[in-house]
């Protein structure tokens, strides 16, 4: 055996901090934030829109999805056929992006043709014509999605889980995209009013992160800079309440998995747990060797994989244990994953906080590097409403948590005793395992959430 | 203006420098200082088509046994030692390669490059049945999640099998069969890594934030006492000819829509024929604009997603595929029958100008992107070294898919892309 050398221990982190952006503001008081990166050829514009989901009436809800999804099938100056052609042309890709707290428009184009594919980015949001078949279609194809949803094991398990833990009321408790029963009620007329209510210049900021071959403030301001809404309505983001504890199995006969959520209503970045809390969840679930998946898949090998997720809205949110389980472990892994999630007899150590702060740290310049890692994160800021320099103030957050710390502010909102259950898998295999696991009051349910008896 | 793009083709110049170690070891280095980050990724020359009769899924499960240890490293703390450096670690299995990277902060690359070289060197004094059968439950449950557990999940291998002969190289999938996962033994373990797992069938690239002479010295030090070994011999598979006879598969699941999925043997990975037939399939069927969006989706709205794409590979042959999911009422038969007229107006009158221009666009759109990363730059380079030989090209992609013109598309067409070479299969819905 010839001679091994020893590990290599690792130098220090260069100092990295998030890149500041440039500001500057249109005539009509559109917000611009730009990124200057070197080497990003391809530019990435995003349109952020204060338009809540909340916006939506109750009975038509998935109208923002529809609306948002019709943009670019057509605009006042260009049919559809003819504006798709135009924009693929430019090498550019369109996308829209919904969450709770608002929407955006998103454009991708090698920075040659940016300023040109501004243009047509500009009037896919500002004058769409929104044409009756095309919105019948996106309705249709909505409803058509909502179906594949249901037939997806990972897919049902999200969407229960949602529906359980926020307060039934509110719209973090149903699909972004709407629920079939209102999306059917989605009319042209809908969308239309929808898109003249809501879109417009105040409140809205443009993002644009890239190598720019010129300086992009012209472009936008003639792209975007007339555009006008008198009408504009602004809504007021809703919070999130939780919902009541509850233990759902979903049926999926013959199914050779189950899909597992047990968690139950978070905290946002905004809160001052909220670095322990990244810490604790990494340790419990978000690295390789965490609690959970160091035990269920490398010593078990019970699952591909586990994870703690918390995930934050504006306020408030949501937090999970997520995994998928052979049939036959189902309930033994849900008797581990409790004992497991209990810390009070194993409180986080030193070692696993010194282990989380260096992933963050470390990780971050590579997420950050590339236009679109930047401008998405810039978006998400803005609508968390969080400030500028978010990601070095959180980092610098981080690197203070201690172990006392990240066990007190998970303890505070993991209450092992009070989570909230969801299995989708075989029901015939699984209920009495799981009763007999400790979720007695298990209420059984087919995929499209119908209560059944077994 | 209409029709006209407004900017010229990007150019590229990324700094690309290769060096081999004396073991037969190719370590290409790229220098990037925008971030303080660097991509450490091998290429190693071996994935499911080397896989022998009765091993299928052999290469992807032993890609998971790489994460069990090594000579001195316990299990699991490969990717555990490098996450708590702030890296970003995986590997994947497909047809033809298995590759290993992780992108972390400068510092610790030393970690990185030494915590390959140990397992490309000492993995095997570490494993132990144990470790074994837990990653083989590990790679079942994948194959569960993945694949048993969802609508549609075994197109990919039914697709495999109509397009090649099941003992092809590519007639079966990277994942393989449950039967042969539980078939393999620690021998096999130990036969595939002596074959495949030598520094001569191995690249290593290095990307960001380190200079070429200090990338290549560090390789030295971390993997220049390793010893190579015979060079493995690549699976003889001569190039076949493109799929005769349309064969055609029914199978039925619980899902959501019938669909129809459509298959054909294409050129090789390497040649502007597979670019020209690339660019074919793009027109056919990626986009807003293509033609099957338009026909299917928006025109006859006969169906709810529609698309078209190839999956170049370098043995022989490579494989091309269309797909449409039906909006109700609408049989996989009539959609069927609609692809090929698409196909065949295609071939009949060739792509226009204005199509030839935007796939081009859209392609370059697509290799920026790809580029754009350290990470994903440095898979792009592993990838053009290990299957063209040649690092270089990822500088000139761009200006070889542009250099491509509208006749060699039709010709490419006519000969591997015509609607009676293809393969159909129809996926009904259940009826319970």
């Amino acid at each position: 055996m010839r001679d091994f050398l020893p590990r290599p221990a690792i130098a220090p982190a260069a100092v990295w901090t998030f890149p500041t952006p440039r500001r500057a503001r249109l005539s009509n008081g559109i917000e611009m934030m730009i990124f200057e990166l070197p080497g990003q050829h391809v530019i990435s514009a995003h349109l952020v829109l204060d338009v809540p989901l909340n916006a939506e009436g109750r009975d038509i809800e998935g109208v923002a999805t529809i609306c948002a999804r019709t943009l670019d099938e057509g605009t006042l100056r260009h049919d559809g056929d003819e504006f798709a052609e135009l924009l693929e042309t430019e090498g550019a890709g369109f996308g829209v992006d919904l969450s709770l707290s608002g929407l955006q428009a998103v454009l991708d184009v090698p920075a040659s043709h940016l300023d040109r594919a501004l243009e047509l980015f500009a009037e896919a949001v500002t004058e769409p014509s929104l044409a009756d078949r095309d919105v019948n279609r996106h309705v249709q194809l909505r409803l058509a999605e909502i179906e594949q949803a249901q037939a997806n094991s990972s897919q049902i398990a999200s969407i229960a889980f949602r529906a359980a833990i926020f307060e039934e009321t509110r719209r973090a408790a149903r699909m972004n995209g709407g629920e079939p029963a209102t999306v059917r009620q989605v009319s042209p007329q809908a969308v239309g009013a929808f898109h003249h209510d809501h879109f417009g210049p105040a409140g809205t900021t443009l993002i644009l992160a890239g190598d720019f071959a010129e300086d992009p403030i012209a472009g936008a301001e003639r792209s975007l800079g007339s555009w006008r809404n008198n009408d504009q309505r602004r809504v007021v983001a809703e919070e999130p309440a939780a919902g009541i504890r509850r233990m759902v199995l979903i049926d999926r006969p013959g199914a050779v998995q189950a899909d597992v959520r047990l968690g139950g209503f978070g905290i946002d970045r905004l809160d001052p747990r909220w670095s322990a809390i990244s810490v604790a969840s990494y340790a419990m679930g978000g690295a390789f060797l965490s609690r959970l998946n160091a035990i269920l898949r490398e010593e078990k090998g019970y699952t591909y994989g586990v994870r703690m997720n918390f995930g934050p809205l504006r306020t408030g949110g949501s937090f999970a244990v997520q995994g998928s389980f052979r049939t036959e472990v189902v309930a033994d892994a849900l008797a581990i994953t409790r004992e497991l999630i209990t810390v009070d007899q194993a409180p986080f150590t030193s070692q696993e906080v010194d282990d989380a702060v260096a992933y963050f740290t470390g990780v971050s310049p590579l997420r950050y590097a590339t236009a679109d890692g930047v401008a998405d994160q810039a978006a998400t800021q803005i609508l968390a409403e969080l400030p500028e320099d978010y990601v070095d103030r959180s980092l610098a957050l981080l690197r203070s948590v201690t172990p006392d710390a990240a066990t007190e502010a998970y303890r505070s909102v993991v209450n092992p005793d009070e989570l909230t259950l969801v299995v989708v898998g075989d029901a015939e295999r699984l209920a009495d395992p799981l009763r007999a696991t400790g979720f007695p009051d298990l209420e059984v349910r087919t995929p499209d959430f119908e209560e059944t008896q077994l | 203006m209409w029709g006209m793009t407004s900017g010229a083709p990007t150019q590229l110049g990324y700094p690309i420098v290769q060096y081999t170690l004396a073991n037969g070891l190719r370590v290409i280095s790229s220098p990037d200082h925008l971030a303080p980050s660097v991509a450490v990724n091998i290429w190693y020359d071996v994935g499911s088509r080397d896989e022998e009769e009765g091993r299928t899924g052999f290469a992807h499960l032993f890609e998971h046994v790489m994460f069990q240890g090594s000579g001195h490293v316990a299990s699991g703390q490969h990717i555990a030692l490098l996450q708590a450096a702030g890296a970003v670690v995986n590997a994947t299995t497909w047809f033809d390669r298995t590759n290993y990277f992780e992108t972390l902060p400068t510092g610790g690359l030393d970690l990185a490059l030494w915590l390959e070289a140990d397992r490309m060197s000492t993995l095997l004094d570490a494993l132990t049945q144990e470790n074994l059968d837990n990653q083989r439950e590990v790679v079942k449950e994948e194959k569960r999640q993945r694949y048993d557990n969802v609508p549609y999940g075994d197109v990919m291998e039914l697709l495999n099998a109509l397009t090649f002969p099941a003992d092809h190289p590519y007639g079966h999938t990277t994942i393989g069969s449950m039967e042969d996962l539980d078939a393999a033994t620690l021998e096999d373990i130990h036969a595939f890594f002596r074959l495949h797992y030598v520094p001569n069938n191995a690249v290593l690239s290095i990307v960001g934030d380190v200079e070429p002479d200090d990338a290549f010295e560090r390789a030295e030090t971390y993997f220049g006492q390793l010893t190579p070994g015979a060079p493995p011999t690549k699976p003889e598979a001569g190039p076949l000819g493109p799929l005769s006879g349309t064969p055609r598969t029914e199978t039925s699941g619980k899902v959501p829509a019938p669909a129809l999925y459509l298959s054909w043997r294409l050129p090789a990975l390497g040649g502007r024929n597979f670019d020209a037939v690339d660019l074919a399939f793009s027109i056919l069927g990626h986009g807003q604009t293509s033609r099957l969006h338009k026909q299917l989706i928006r025109r006859t709205e006969h169906a709810e997603s529609a698309g078209a794409s190839t999956m170049g590979l370098i043995g022989g042959n490579s494989f091309g595929f269309s797909y449409a999911r039906a909006r109700d009422g609408i049989s996989p038969e009539q959609l069927e029958e609609e692809t090929v007229e698409l196909i065949d107006q295609l071939l009949t009158d060739g792509p226009t100008e204005d199509e030839l221009r935007r796939a081009k666009a859209q392609f370059e759109r697509h290799w920026l992107h790809e580029l754009a990363r350290v990470d994903s730059r440095a898979d792009a380079l592993g990838e053009y070294a290990t299957l063209h030989g040649d690092p270089y090209l990822i500088n000139s992609r761009i200006a070889d898919i542009t250099a491509i013109d509208k006749d060699e598309v039709q010709t490419a067409m006519r000969e591997w892309f015509r609607p009676e070479q293809r393969a159909a299969l129809i996926y009904r819905q259940e009826r319970s």
